[in-house]
């Protein structure tokens, strides 16, 4: 030992020099260091949610404010998407699981790692683990946000499923304010959506009630805060309130009703809505998001419809029926029942609806919609619809 | 308007259909034991399914026609009718939203003079709320809360034995496989051979119901195979093996025949997925069960209405001569 000490070499001297300094320093000069966020274990995402007609200024707000993401807006759908979707989906699952399967791909493709799914009660909670387990076979590496999971403890299970997958950071009292704001969106898109597709048929100057439509939908998606929205909404609506009118004193009223997906997501329906509108038709549909989710409250609509329903008959089955017997009372000239193919709830709506329409003698038109990207045949059988409705309103007149 | 039903009825028809192959032990014992007359309509048949087609919507699936055909079959026969509704509420162990809309369905299709009892389920695994359903229609019907426990206490207690029972004669047949494939082994001659054991993973009223299934099951027994039903498994065991398989998965009857197929896996050699066309959970579950479960060959089948059986009897045969050829070693050893 005593020789090792003897051979200390000369690096090993300059090391034990050591510096006596007079007093302790506490605090050495330099810039602020940066602080240690768990944010910063994670990369900024890039966030996408499916196409679903009118709805992407929420899902971008929803991204954006809560989530605080960047958003991955997917552009107008193809009939590439479609083949995508119908290529890597089963045969025989419902219509939208492939329209769905055809965003995510596309999603991806632009650069998306994290994709956003909602849970729901009937095939559409299954949704997520199967296009997830699918998706991952193809080889793409990506986070699914999925609401299917944490459903079991409501608002708070979704909360821990966000703050574990996409962002631990997110403060919650700011998070839960926007998200407020986001539902709050939700409502008033609809809202705006129900006034175009009750006046935009009847306008003096073509194409004036689509620009105001087109406007406010990029007012809404530039919004920030709840304010924003409000605003966005009544510019938008005073525009398209502003817009002249040649409504005919009765004109040809057609309620829509149907399954949630595919009666108002235009891809899914070949654009029925502006078809009506096309042919100068008032159209009404009370399915829609803000009233399934927001203000859903079934045993309430049950209640009105009791000469048709003792229960609850599956998840937007009591809407269906609601919406086609408040159209019935209101006089409405016919109802237009869309969904997609295999959707089960809303089949078994068939036989009611059939008895409200013979009872209050309405005609109603059945749409089942597959994965078809013609839409002459739809054209056809609502041109026949809305000649029907017309002769039968002038026999009625006379 | 739709009627109250009360006491009035002094009997009850059950079709014999979806849920009576899983409850049906249960409904019979049940209005049994309150004294009513019950009446189980009789099995499938091709009148009863032609009614049923002609009662129902054209997308309706298989399943749906039949019961609406056992229900057509009742009509008469009886003062009132059960279609219970099983609703979707539960989210990891829910029905078909089929199940939720019967009844309406029912009263909507036929007559909504129709004489319908029924009740609200809102989760089968809860066991409880179950009951309190059970008995506030028996108190509907006129039924002393009395008599009704006690009818509850004996119908449950049947239904479980009769499940217990066939878990036992599950457990058994395994084992005498087992005792079997023993025997195949230590013959030196190689003469003697197991027989392959078939699990059938289908709804319970398709693998049940000698109309829809029964040429499936019984061409499989002729090949001198031996059919096992996955529905036949314990419930709760193989509820809680499932979520091995998926998390999210939300019908119950899918997540039985999920965790029967793990939990029984290292003791058959083939699987039959059955479906009925168009069905909703199986056309997911099935793709989901193709695409996951490796390492077993599997037989994908979905039935239509079809009238013929000897497109199924050939997949069938071609199924099982392929698992035999495979056991022995490949086409070149085949004996």
């Amino acid at each position: 030992m005593q020789d090792d000490v003897n051979d200390i070499t000369s690096e090993q001297i300059r090391s034990k020099v050591v510096f006596e300094r007079s007093s302790k320093r506490h605090h050495i000069p330099g810039p602020a260091l940066l602080k240690k966020f768990k944010r910063d274990r994670h990369k900024t995402h890039r966030v996408s949610v499916f196409r679903y007609a009118y709805y992407d200024p929420a899902f971008k707000f929803f991204v954006e404010q809560v989530l605080d993401c960047e958003y991955l807006a997917l552009p107008p759908s193809t009939k590439r998407t479609m083949e995508l979707g119908i290529q890597n989906s089963a045969d025989d699952v419902c219509t939208p699981f492939k329209h769905m399967m055809g965003d995510w791909i596309e999603a991806l493709e632009l650069g998306a790692d994290i994709l956003v799914q909602v849970g729901g009660p009937c095939r559409l909670g299954y949704y997520g683990e199967a296009q997830e387990s699918i998706l991952r076979d193809m080889g793409y590496n990506f986070t699914m946000l999925n609401f299917s999971h944490g459903i079991e403890q409501g608002y708070f299970g979704w909360g821990k499923e966000v703050l574990k997958t996409v962002n631990p950071d997110i403060g919650i009292a700011h998070g839960v304010k926007q998200l407020l704001a986001c539902g709050h969106m939700l409502t008033k898109l609809d809202q705006a959506r129900d006034f175009y597709m009750a006046n935009a048929a009847f306008e003096v100057k073509r194409g004036e009630f689509r620009a105001a439509w087109d406007a406010l939908m990029d007012d809404m998606r530039a919004c920030e805060t709840k304010h924003d929205i409000d605003e966005a909404y009544s510019r938008g609506m005073e525009r398209m309130r502003a817009i002249e009118s040649n409504r005919p004193k009765d004109p040809i009223r057609i309620g829509i009703v149907g399954e949630i997906y595919t009666a108002i997501d235009g891809d899914s329906n070949l654009d029925l809505d502006e078809k009506l509108i096309d042919m100068g038709v008032e159209v009404h549909r009370m399915i829609n998001f803000s009233n399934r989710y927001t203000h859903y409250n079934e045993p309430n609509l049950r209640r009105g419809v009791s000469d048709y329903v003792r229960y609850d008959m599956g998840p937007t089955s009591t809407i269906t029926i609601a919406a086609a017997k408040k159209y019935v009372d209101a006089g409405f000239d016919g109802i237009i029942h869309a969904k997609c193919a295999g959707c089960t709830p809303e089949i078994d709506c068939i036989p009611t609806l059939r008895r409200i329409g013979e009872d209050a003698r309405v005609p109603i038109l059945y749409l089942t919609y597959d994965t078809e990207t013609s839409d002459t045949g739809l054209m056809t059988r609502l041109e026949a619809f809305y000649d029907m409705l017309a002769m039968k309103k002038e026999k009625i007149r006379k | 308007m739709l009627k109250q039903t009360l006491n009035r009825i002094s009997s009850i028809g059950i079709p014999k259909a979806l849920l009576y192959h899983r409850y049906g032990i249960l409904w019979t014992t049940f209005f049994d034991r309150l004294g009513l007359d019950v009446i189980v309509s009789d099995d499938t048949d091709k009148g009863i399914f032609d009614e049923g087609e002609r009662a129902s919507v054209d997308e309706c699936c298989l399943a749906s026609k039949v019961f609406m055909g056992h229900v057509a079959s009742l009509i008469g026969k009886c003062d009132a009718i059960f279609v219970p509704s099983y609703a979707s509420v539960d989210v990891r162990a829910g029905f078909c939203t089929k199940y939720q809309s019967l009844p309406d369905l029912v009263m909507s299709t036929f007559s909504r003079d129709l004489d319908v009892v029924s009740l609200v389920v809102d989760s089968p695994i809860d066991g409880k709320a179950m009951r309190e359903a059970y008995l506030k229609m028996a108190s509907e019907l006129g039924a002393s809360s009395k008599q009704a426990k006690r009818a509850w206490k004996a119908a449950m207690r049947s239904q479980e034995a009769h499940d217990k029972a066939k878990v036992a004669s599950q457990a058994k047949t395994f084992k005498l496989l087992e005792e079997y494939k023993r025997v195949a082994a230590k013959d030196a001659s190689g003469k003697i051979s197991a027989p392959l054991a078939i699990l059938v993973v289908a709804h319970p009223y398709i693998s049940h119901d000698p109309f829809i299934a029964g040429d499936i099951v019984s061409a499989i027994e002729d090949m001198d195979a031996v059919v096992i039903y996955a529905d036949e498994s314990d419930h709760a065991k193989a509820y809680q093996a499932s979520f091995d398989f998926s998390e999210t998965l939300p019908w119950i009857i899918n997540r039985e025949l999920a965790g029967s197929i793990l939990m029984n896996k290292d003791r058959i050699d083939g699987i039959v997925l059955i479906s009925a066309f168009p069905c909703g959970p199986d056309s997911m579950f099935d793709y989901a069960v193709m695409r996951s479960i490796r390492g077993i060959p599997i037989l994908n089948l979905m039935i239509d209405a079809q009238s013929g059986s000897a497109g199924v009897q050939t997949r069938i045969e071609s199924f099982i001569d392929i698992l035999r050829y495979q056991g022995s070693g490949g086409y070149l050893n085949a004996r």
